[in-house]
């Protein structure tokens, strides 16, 4: 069995990295390093990685993320403060090493076993709901027609809270949207974007980050298609025109209660990748403010 | 006797089979955070089941109780006269098993305007 276990201990270490403040560049760092895998569902990951200061207003959502991973499981703080005590920090500028050891342990779980929300039937049986068009199955209602923002016809309103800690959003941001289908009807800004400094609005990083998600590998040659497919009039080929020339943006975008309803989610998602992180975090700070 | 005993084995087998592939079958030991919809953190409002809530439920349900009745009723009258009370016991019986149906529907309010 050793060379067997040896053989897996040279594999990749699929990690999930969560960017606190100042954490985004160090991870888009960790992409080239060889010896871990950066993935993009905790259900895919051996190690949480959290890089980069976390508020701990966020620490349930956190927790929420070190359950999902599925067990084994590891986790690193890196140049982060632990928010719970599982893991360990790391305050270095590599934290291969600690995702190594990481990689070994196990932690046990954070959260308790219980159901989020919990069974409320509203019979003497714990049985149903009110009507058979609506209820509540497991104390959270069925969703329930609304108009649909684009035609008029009635859709399922899907209500959930986005963020902090998605990867294909700025991390920090905390979305409360409604979505029909995948066009989103509202949104509600819960807790802005992180402090990025300077090294989160790099040019190739912007501009890596905006190909990632369009599945396009950052690789010039390809870059030019990569904005015959963005939408016409958003400013997005603008913006990642100027990332790719190395040039800076520094548009203000509109405020997101504004600007994303209406969008279909991949494109608020390109469309939220294709500004600065100061840029997003300075709107969104504006409108916590007033 | 054979004629009973064939199925009943069968049955007997079937349930055994479906017993033990409930009991080998793969079991989730996901906790309930585990099992939440990944959403980087964050929780849904609304329900899960939601993509597969069957509207038409209730009116399916209607359909059946009041309208499928019908469709085996207009047989039922042409033959009423020569079988007599046979027939009406019959459809007494199978009346009474659609009005539980309505009953059910009446308790989850699909006859309240929505």
């Amino acid at each position: 069995m050793n060379w067997l276990s040896a053989l897996a201990r040279g594999a990749e270490i699929p990690v999930f990295a969560v960017a606190g403040a100042q954490g985004l560049a160090p991870v888009e760092g960790l992409r080239r390093r060889p010896g871990l895998r950066l993935v993009d569902s905790p259900r895919h990951a051996r190690v949480l990685l959290v890089a980069g200061a976390v508020d701990a207003a966020h620490k349930t959502a956190l927790e929420r993320l070190h359950a999902q991973l599925p067990p084994p499981r590891g986790t690193v703080w890196w140049q982060a403060a632990p928010l719970f005590a599982r893991g360990e920090a790391v305050a270095g500028n590599d934290p291969l090493p600690a995702i190594r050891a990481a990689a070994e342990a196990s932690d046990p779980d954070q959260r308790p076993d219980v159901p989020p929300h919990p069974w409320q039937g509203m019979g003497p049986h714990g049985q149903g709901g009110r009507g058979m068009m609506g209820g509540n199955p497991y104390g959270r209602p069925m969703a329930m027609t609304a108009e649909d923002i684009r035609d008029g016809l009635e859709l399922d309103a899907y209500s959930a809270r986005f963020g902090p800690f998605l990867p294909m959003l700025p991390p920090g941001l905390a979305l409360d949207l409604t979505l029909q289908g995948d066009v989103i009807v509202s949104v509600t800004v819960v807790s802005p974007p992180f402090e990025q400094g300077v090294q989160g609005d790099a040019p190739d990083l912007c501009a890596a980050r905006m190909l990632r998600l369009m599945g396009i590998g950052p690789r010039a040659a390809r870059a030019r298609g990569a904005l015959m497919v963005l939408p016409k009039g958003s400013g997005m080929r603008r913006r990642l025109a100027a990332w790719l020339r190395g040039g800076t943006v520094a548009e203000t975008p509109e405020p997101l209660s504004e600007a994303l309803p209406g969008l279909e989610w991949a494109e608020a998602v390109l469309w939220l990748a294709s500004f600065p992180p100061s840029q997003l975090r300075a709107v969104c700070m504006e409108r916590q403010a007033a | 006797m054979t004629g009973i005993a064939m199925p009943l084995i069968l049955v007997l087998l079937a349930i055994a089979f479906a017993v033990t592939m409930q009991r080998i079958g793969a079991k989730t030991e996901a906790t309930w955070p585990r099992r939440a919809p990944f959403l980087g953190g964050g929780l849904p409002e609304t329900h899960a089941w939601q993509r597969f809530h069957v509207r038409y439920y209730p009116m399916t349900l209607l359909f059946i109780a009041f309208e499928m009745e019908m469709m085996f009723m207009y047989p039922w009258a042409v033959v009423y006269v020569e079988t007599g009370i046979v027939a009406l016991a019959e459809m007494g019986m199978f009346l009474g098993i659609l009005s539980v149906g309505i009953l059910y529907g009446w308790r989850e309010g699909v006859f309240r305007w929505q």
